[in-house]
């Protein structure tokens, strides 16, 4: 498909977009949620009737559950009005691709672009200003290269079409089923978009998988569904693409993410999310790992104004690993509360936790962890590390790990330290001639190194230039 | 479950347990006032994971538990010099106006409903009054239990610049009254239940040092709910210390608010469950002032169909410049049934901080009992020394003989039975 199709596909939809919104304003005035909102989403997709179905049944559970309330230290969620969902939702296809041109874009938005040393071309992909075919050309790249060995790479909303006896079998069916939250739920009736991954036996994609411009090419990429399929043998590294800052008109994002990791399979799931700061990020990410299956999530999280993601593994099978690196930085208002959660169900299972934590300018983070280990699971291990780091006194650092263990052949181990940026360590670079941000900066940055190696180069740098933006930001 | 409870308390009882002890006014109206709550008051809170709750504090059936009148008991309590170790009718009569500054000052009456429940019936307790500069060695209450439930209330004042060791003993007796009570009501409890239950608040003036240490070992169908609260004053220092052998479900809570600047806190716990026991222990420490330092410490042993649930919370405030705080918790499994849930907490607003926090599970090494068994140890004895062993880093933290010979004495006992 040419880049030039491709936009025409996506004006046309818009075109139909702008129709539908005339007809939703009819029911403007309705609170929430309704199932007509459903509907015209599904209808507009040409979704299947059993799409429909399930988005509906997942709406009738949203309604039904509470709000995830009474959890220690939980972020403030008092302004995601769910009353106000809908007008949410609008927005994003009014707007849908951002903003109109890049003049349009805010200021802070503008100026990391430039800061992170990025093209213009990508700027305004990266930005949501028009141009969207960026990411389908990564796609096509993609597909042509290992098409033929039965690999699968394609947006979500196509998967539903072309793909749909796998998507009818795995979509939030066992891994993320819409009563796991309300977020989830809510996720099961709205969503729209995301990228599907199909990875035949006996089958390695030795590049990462990217869906880096993705986000922003898709109209309601706030609730964009992930579904990665690895069956035996297989290896993917997927790397989930709002790894810039995202502008965007509102203020919601609960995306889903579901990975089936086959025997002796190996997936790695990374992102480097830096949501604008006026946006809460409530996804739900988990996989299920069969014997003597890898599950690795590498995470950063750097943007949005509260978090709340715990990236779940359920290592299902004999013999299954599953690791977790994650980061996570707070500045001024932020609330980033993530962590990891893992069920080791059978036997000789592993995971390993390592989490970071930077907290600065009145920002908080929080590691908020369970480790289950079921009873039968002998011979499993885990071993839980986190560290924070805080550079003042307005900003809070929690750690909040759950371990129920209900087996005796075990070996569980759980660490956590947190302190300030070391005085002397400032003063041994100062003294070597650095100024006082580059010695902070020099310290985060070898703080975070474990996660930062684990990335492809460019991510790497890209986390690394963030942090540097945010530690900037403040410090200036 | 409130309303079930409710039913069996009148405002007649509590007036009658005050009239007994000789209460001064304002206590009578501080039980009422806690009486009258319980109908807004929560159980106390009880960690939940997805799908479950690690406590059930709703299995305890008061209806047939809680008889407020009867109270039988004995109570030896032995003073050292200097000290006033009272019943409460004594201490009321003798220091009226202290008990009445600072009751309820460190554990809200009315915090959840099992506190409030204790402070509208407590009928046994022990205040401890040590004066300023007086160095108390060796306090010790003993309470034995001969009722169905039994409300315990300590309070401990330590002036400014005193010091004072407390050992108290928990254990249960005849259950004489009681039983004859439940055999005339139709016996719907589980034979033998009971409920105990103590509060226990502390203040540490400028320079005092309290160390409060405390063996459980109720009967293994006892309910036990525990409160134990102190306030550590400018240079203060408060050590808990935490056994728990006994009881069928425990509940307890330690915590340690450090006030005034330099102050500090050891909260110490050992416990060891076997059969169907189930311990729930929460450690917490509140750094609310500069240079403050605190160190919580617990080792469990778990056999049989035991269950321990763990929390500790590190909190350290925003004031707190220069803190340092360290926790850890080591569970040891001895069996393939019981079950270890642990939640070690940091919450830190000050970066001035060094703070740590582990906590590890697992079964007994096999290869320390390779060793051991390959040196002529049957595999029996090899395990009972290295479970005893296991619980050497926290006997050691136990400044009285006394007390760490019991808890060892009791962790022998549970291995050879």
């Amino acid at each position: 498909m040419s880049s030039d199709q491709d936009h025409l596909k996506e004006t046309d939809t818009e075109a139909r977009f702008e129709f539908k919104k005339e007809e939703k304003s009819a029911f403007q005035t309705e609170k929430g949620l309704t199932e007509e909102t459903i509907r015209v989403i599904s209808e507009d997709k040409d979704e299947p009737e059993w799409m429909l179905e399930r988005r509906l049944r997942a709406l009738e559970q949203f309604r039904q559950m509470p709000m995830p309330e009474g959890w220690p230290g939980a972020p403030d969620l008092s302004e995601v009005d769910i009353e106000q969902i809908v007008p949410y939702i609008r927005p994003d296809i009014e707007t849908r691709g951002g903003a109109e041109s890049w003049e349009d874009l805010p200021e802070e938005i503008k100026d990391t672009f430039d800061k992170l040393g990025i093209p213009e071309a990508e700027k305004n992909a990266l930005s949501g200003v028009g141009a969207q075919y960026e990411s389908e050309i990564v796609y096509q790249n993609m597909q042509e290269r290992w098409e033929e060995k039965g690999v699968i790479f394609c947006d979500m909303d196509k998967a539903v079409q072309e793909h749909e006896d796998l998507v009818r079998e795995h979509f939030m069916t066992k891994c993320v089923p819409p009563s796991d939250n309300k977020f989830a739920a809510l996720h099961g009736a709205v969503w729209s978009g995301g990228s599907f991954v199909y990875i035949p036996e006996d089958t390695t994609v030795e590049m990462p998988v990217q869906a880096y411009f993705r986000m922003n090419s898709e109209g309601m990429g706030q609730f964009e569904h992930t579904l990665i399929i690895a069956e035996e043998n297989s290896e993917v590294h997927y790397i989930e693409g709002c790894s810039a800052p995202k502008y965007s008109a509102f203020n919601l994002h609960s995306g889903g993410v579901e990975v089936f990791v086959g025997e002796n399979a190996h997936v790695q799931y990374s992102t480097v999310q830096n949501w604008s700061k006026n946006t809460y990020n409530l996804n739900t990410k988990r996989a299920i790992c069969e014997a003597d299956g890898t599950m690795e999530w590498v995470s950063g999280s750097m943007g949005s104004k509260a978090t709340m993601l715990y990236p779940s593994t359920v290592l299902k099978g004999p013999g299954a690993t599953d690791n977790h690196i994650t980061i996570a930085f707070a500045g001024e208002g932020q609330d980033i509360d993530t962590g990891a959660k893992v069920y080791h169900n059978a036997p000789d299972t592993k995971s390993t936790i390592e989490s970071k934590s930077i907290s600065k300018d009145g920002g908080r983070t929080n590691y908020r962890g369970l480790v289950h280990i079921a009873d039968g699971a002998e011979n499993s291990s885990t071993s839980v590390e986190c560290d924070a780091l805080m550079f003042d006194n307005e900003s809070t650092s929690d750690t909040m790990p759950y371990m129920e263990i209900q087996e005796n052949k075990v070996d569980v181990a759980h660490e956590a330290t947190v302190g300030k940026i070391g005085d002397e360590d400032v003063f041994y670079l100062q003294s070597r001639g650095l100024d006082d941000d580059d010695a902070k900066q020099m310290i985060v940055a070898g703080f975070i190194e474990p996660i930062t190696e684990e990335l492809p180069i460019e991510y790497a740098v890209e986390l690394n230039r963030l942090i540097e933006l945010e530690m900037e930001g403040s410090l200036g | 479950m409130s309303t079930q409870v409710h039913a069996n308390l009148t405002a007649s009882q509590v007036e009658q347990i005050s009239e007994d002890l000789g209460e001064p006014e304002w206590l009578l109206e501080t039980r009422k006032d806690a009486l009258g709550a319980l109908d807004d008051l929560e159980m106390p809170d009880v960690i939940r994971t997805p799908g479950r709750k690690w406590t059930n504090l709703d299995a305890l059936d008061y209806e047939t538990l809680v008889d407020p009148l009867d109270y039988a008991q004995e109570k030896d309590r032995i003073d050292a010099e200097g000290v006033d170790v009272l019943s409460w009718s004594e201490a009321l009569d003798q220091h009226g106006d202290r008990i009445e500054e600072h009751f309820g000052s460190v554990v809200d009456p009315q915090r959840d409903y099992l506190t409030a429940l204790s402070t509208a019936l407590f009928s046994a307790g022990t205040v401890v009054y040590v004066p300023e500069g007086v160095d108390a060695e060796d306090v010790k209450i003993r309470t034995t239990m001969n009722s169905r439930s039994l409300f315990n209330y300590t309070l401990v004042i330590a002036e400014d610049s005193a010091s004072v060791t407390i050992l108290e003993r928990q254990t249960t007796g005849e259950d004489s009254e009681a039983r004859s009570a439940s055999d005339a009501s139709g016996g719907t409890a589980s034979e033998g239940a009971r409920y105990y239950s103590g509060v226990v608040e502390a203040v540490a003036g400028e320079n005092a040092y309290v160390q409060y240490g405390t063996l459980q070992n109720l009967s293994e169908e006892s309910y036990n709910y525990q409160v134990k609260r102190a306030h550590a004053d400018t240079y203060a220092t408060v050590d808990w210390i935490e056994g728990n052998i006994g009881s069928r479900l425990t509940k307890s809570n330690v915590e340690t608010r450090l006030l005034g600047d330099s102050s500090e806190s050891k909260i110490v716990g050992a416990f060891f469950g076997h059969n169907d026991q189930h311990f729930d222990i929460a450690s917490r420490v509140w750094h609310e002032a500069e240079h403050t330092v605190a160190d919580l410490v617990t080792r469990g042993v778990l056999d049989d169909e035991s269950r321990s649930v763990y929390e500790g919370v590190q909190d350290v405030g925003r004031e707190a410049w220069d803190t340092s705080s360290y926790q850890r918790e080591n569970t040891l499994m001895l069996s393939d049934e019981s079950e270890a849930d642990a939640s070690p907490k940091l919450i830190i607003n000050n970066h001035d901080t060094e703070a740590s926090h582990s906590a590890t599970v697992g079964q007994v090494d096999d290869e320390d009992m390779f060793y051991m068994t390959s040196r002529g140890v049957d595999p029996e004895r090899a395990k009972n020394m290295l479970v005893e062993g296991f619980f050497v880093p926290v006997l050691e933290e136990v400044a009285v003989d006394e007390l760490r010979e019991d808890l060892d004495a009791l962790i022998v006992e549970r291995l050879t039975a």
